[in-house]
């Protein structure tokens, strides 16, 4: 038994080993003057100085931070980070992050919407401060706080304050002017043509509701955000909007029309089949205005 | 250790039921110690079935006794040291060597977590310097002729230095020269040992060569049991066989050979005598 | 006098497979997104073991990189390399199935079942989109769970069944555990991408808890299957002729399988789903090594976390930054090199 013995004893000096490690020390050094906001905390994050090296591996995060004037901090985005233009986009993923390439960056700040499992952890070992955004808003207060949150963190505190009004004013103006009908329009929010959709719970039916428009897909469970609907449901529901959130993916009016079945809906027939602009459907930040005045704009043209 | 008294094999009443068909009833065997008896039958009578009842293998009602003691309380470790089987059609594990395969039939004697020491390797290799297979010991089981595979089969029996030994059809797959072969080893390993042997066969003559006993089953029931020769007889031959045969003696046993009946005969000196 | 030998681990075997292990372990501790001097790693994994203090010369964040991101990887890596293989020469020796692989019983589908559910009901809580510290139990007793199941399913009747039966319900149990995961994310589509990519395994947020919840379910599997892996040489002659020489072998398998599943499913639940190892490894080594278990098993042991660590390594090497899912590459490098064996090898012992 004495091979076993070796692999076994092998196995346990190494694990020994890494209990025996020693944890890394916070950096104290270089403390800001203080009245500039920092030292600042923001939920798990604390940050003594105003970052310079940012690295943001969410597409809206990084929207979020140059929306409030903090893109020249930013030093790297990741491979989906596509707006605004000037945005330092790398291979870096959001999805399947490797610790190691993000250190090559020498973040001092590093911001994510989703932890595949100890990413902030693995982060955190290596001393990197990491901030955890979620990327799923379910009202607009959730869009505002964390806008707060980046404006906070980066030392730009009153241009976010000053961004959220500029995007609440907006907003109220759409809402304002969406005439008042006395049967809301109804629509289907396109995901993926396998009829995955948005419901009426998700951030999207919050948005539209304020507008005067009715998801039909209506989710009695607030949590579920989408659900994948079945063609006879759409066809019985006749929706008066159709928006595709999937046209940069190939999808179109006429592959809608062309859906067998679908040529007879109120949608198609009367043109109100929208074909929604690139990523303004998926990026829960600054440009969930777009999103609102694009559709607002389609809907009033529409009638 | 408890010294084997009694017969090798005492079974009284046997029954064997398997999805509800009865296969064995009210059989009653017996092989005295150092006694070679052949079970004879035709095809279905349950011959099989008996050799693995007889090892715990299928349930089975009646009595059993092995060497005086009841084969059902034993536990399976002590019954393998007593009986060592070689089976119809064993299952030739792929790459193994006859060596290895041969130190198989030692599992009975190690402690359950222990391997082979020196003396289970020497016993090994004991066996199979009398079975001649030294020269085969590294080559591997799949790549030896049937006959000298039979050998093997036999020296992972032997190893297990049990003193009863029970064969199905051990000749079955053989051509008639390697039957002989491994029947005359057989019947000098039981002379010089001390064995007890067990056996199903096909071949009536050739088992009526080596046995010293008999045991004729038919559908399930033993219709004769004693010496060759009262057991080969044209009549319950052709009785259970259905067939017609001619019995002649020979130098160890009575000889069986088949009669064509004499309805369909050849159809001249210069006719095609199709068989 | 002298006698021919029986099947034994040789010595030369078992040098390389410690060699294989520590090249593994030496590889995926010096290669990486960042570029680190090989000397200065050696000496900060030195510095580790208690009683010796050696200075590497490297920063914080650079020792921290070896000490708390690369080691745990490679550890962790050689571990579950090494249960996979382990378990799966197990199975196919307990079943006397080439084809036996560690989820043959379901473990799998069961894990996938457990783990998903966490992180439908997490994600539904909560709204975040992360994986919660309650999936490796959840995916553990999934695991468990199924393999019970289909115990249950198989042995259920008295009457001893044969192998084929016990895989049939493994089979059957599987596609139920499975349909009912796929429902699931049906029900919550959006937990998919995290379900998704702890299916195809990821060794990437690996870290010394991780080893250390795994390490007294590897320990417990490794000295029971070892220590019955003669019982598995018994076993290859088939279940009447393993009785006639005075074992137990439904007894030997439940306990072998249910031995290996304990593993299987503590590896899956810390690391995912990661395929190819438990079957080829074993088969490899039984190419080149010999088909006695008491060669095939350790070995098995030695080459499986050998070639997972290096696996992970490519994983995390070869698209940097991404990282590539290890089952991806456990695939993508063991068929070639399975295919190349098998060209070369003399004999197909199958």
């Amino acid at each position: 038994m004495r091979r076993h013995a070796l692999l076994l004893t092998a196995a346990a000096a190494l694990v020994l080993a890494g209990c025996a490690g020693n944890g890394s020390e916070p950096d104290n050094g270089g403390t800001a003057p203080a009245g500039d906001g920092f030292p600042v905390t923001v939920g798990e994050v604390t940050l003594q100085e105003r970052p310079t090296a940012i690295v943001s591996l969410s597409a809206t995060a990084t929207e979020m931070l140059f929306a409030v004037g903090a893109g020249d901090q930013v030093v790297a985005v990741d491979e989906f980070s596509t707006y605004p233009p000037e945005a330092p986009t790398t291979d870096l993923s959001g999805f399947t992050p490797n610790v190691e390439a993000i250190t090559t960056y020498d973040p001092d700040l590093v911001v994510i919407s989703y932890d595949p499992g100890d990413l902030v952890a693995q982060l955190n070992a290596l001393d990197i401060p990491v901030h955890l955004a979620p990327d799923n808003p379910s009202t607009l207060d959730d869009i505002y706080a964390q806008i707060e949150d980046i404006g906070a963190l980066t030392g730009h505190a009153d241009e976010a304050r000053r961004l959220i009004e500029k995007m609440s004013s907006e907003i109220d103006a759409i809402v304002a002017e969406a005439p008042e009908r006395d049967e809301p329009l109804t629509y289907y929010f396109e995901i993926e043509n396998t009829l995955y959709a948005y419901t009426s719970a998700s951030i999207v039916g919050t948005l539209l509701e304020m507008i005067g428009l009715e998801n039909i897909a209506v989710a009695d469970d607030p949590s579920q955000v989408s659900v994948q609907l079945s063609a006879e449901f759409i066809v019985d529901a006749d929706p008066d909007f159709i928006f595709l959130a999937n046209a940069q993916y190939g999808e179109s009016v006429e592959t809608v029309s062309a859906r067998e079945g679908w040529a007879e809906l109120t949608a198609v027939r009367t043109g109100r089949v929208v074909e929604l602009s690139p990523d303004i459907h998926s990026r829960w930040g600054p440009r969930v205005v777009d999103l609102l005045r694009e559709i607002a704009d389609a809907v009033s043209r529409a009638e | 250790m408890t010294v084997p008294t009694g017969p090798a094999v005492r079974v009284r009443g046997l029954a064997v039921s398997l999805d509800g068909a009865e296969i064995l009833r009210g059989v009653d065997v017996e092989v005295a110690a150092g006694e070679w008896v052949i079970v004879i039958g035709p095809n279905g009578a349950g011959k099989s079935t008996l050799l693995r009842a007889i090892v715990g293998l299928v349930p089975s009602a009646g009595d059993v006794r092995l060497f005086g003691r009841d084969a059902r309380r034993m536990r399976r470790r002590e019954r393998a040291r007593l009986v060592a089987t070689v089976p119809q059609q064993p299952v030739v594990p792929p790459g193994m060597t006859v060596f290895d395969y041969t130190l198989l039939g030692r599992t009975p004697h190690l402690r359950p977590l222990g391997r082979e020491s020196a003396a289970d390797l020497a016993v090994a290799t004991r066996v199979l310097q009398r079975l001649d297979l030294t020269e085969f010991a590294d080559r591997e089981l799949s790549t030896l002729s049937g006959g000298e595979r039979q050998r093997v089969l036999l020296a992972r029996a032997l190893a297990q230095e049990a003193p009863l030994l029970l064969l199905d059809e051990p000749t079955t797959a053989l051509d008639v020269g390697h039957q002989q072969e491994v029947l005359e080893l057989v019947d000098e390993l039981r002379r010089a040992g001390g064995l007890s042997v067990l056996a199903t066969m096909h071949d009536l003559s050739l088992a009526g060569g080596y046995a010293d006993r008999m045991v004729l089953l038919a559908a399930g029931r033993v219709v004769a049991a004693g010496p060759a020769a009262s057991v080969l007889t044209e009549e319950l031959l052709a009785t259970h066989y259905r067939a017609r045969v001619r019995v002649v003696p020979g130098d160890h046993g009575p000889l069986v050979v088949p009669i064509r009946p004499a309805s369909a005969g050849p159809a001249g000196p210069a006719g095609d005598a199709r068989m | 006098m002298t006698h021919p030998s029986p099947a034994r681990l040789r010595w030369r075997w078992l040098v390389s497979g410690v060699a294989a292990v520590l090249l593994a372990a030496m590889a995926g501790l010096w290669l990486g997104p960042v570029r680190l001097p090989p000397g200065a790693v050696v000496l900060e994994v030195l510095d580790l073991v208690p009683g010796l203090d050696v200075d590497s010369g490297l920063d914080d964040r650079q020792a921290a990189i070896v000490t708390r991101i690369r080691l745990p990887r490679v550890v962790l890596g050689l571990l579950v390399g090494a249960l996979l293989a382990l378990a799966g020469g197990c199975y196919q020796g307990a079943f006397r199935n080439p084809l036996a692989d560690p989820y043959l019983l379901g473990v799998a589908a069961g894990a996938g079942l457990g783990a998903t559910a966490v992180l439908s009901v997490y994600r539904a809580a909560t709204g975040t989109a992360a994986v919660p510290a309650a999936v490796p139990p959840a995916a553990f007793a999934g695991g468990l769970g199924a393999v019970t199941l289909t115990y249950l399913v198989g042995a259920a009747g008295g009457r001893d069944r044969s192998p084929a039966t016990l895989i049939l319900a493994g089979v059957a149990v599987s596609a139920f555990l499975a349909a009912a995961q796929t429902y699931l994310l049906q029900r919550h589509v959006d937990t998919i991408r995290e379900v998704y990519s702890w299916l195809l395994g990821r060794l990437a947020g690996a870290d010394w808890g991780d080893v250390r919840l795994l390490l007294p379910y590897a320990v417990v599997t490794t000295v029971v299957v070892l220590a019955m892996r003669r019982e598995l040489d018994v076993l290859s002659v088939g279940d009447d002729e393993a009785a006639g020489l005075g074992l137990h072998p439904q007894r030997s398998r439940y306990l072998l399988v249910g031995a290996a599943s304990l593993g299987t499913a503590a590896a899956v639940s810390v690391a995912g789903l990661i395929g190819f190892v438990g079957i080829i490894v074993p088969h490899l080594v039984r190419l080149v090594a010999g088909s006695s278990y008491r060669v095939i098993l350790p070995l098995s042991m030695l080459y499986g976390g050998a070639f997972l660590a290096l696996a992970d390594l490519a994983a995390r090497v070869v698209d940097t930054p991404r990282e590539v899912p290890i089952g991806v590459v456990t695939a993508f490098l063991g068929a070639p090199f399975f295919v190349l064996v098998l060209r070369t090898a003399r004999r197909v012992p199958v």
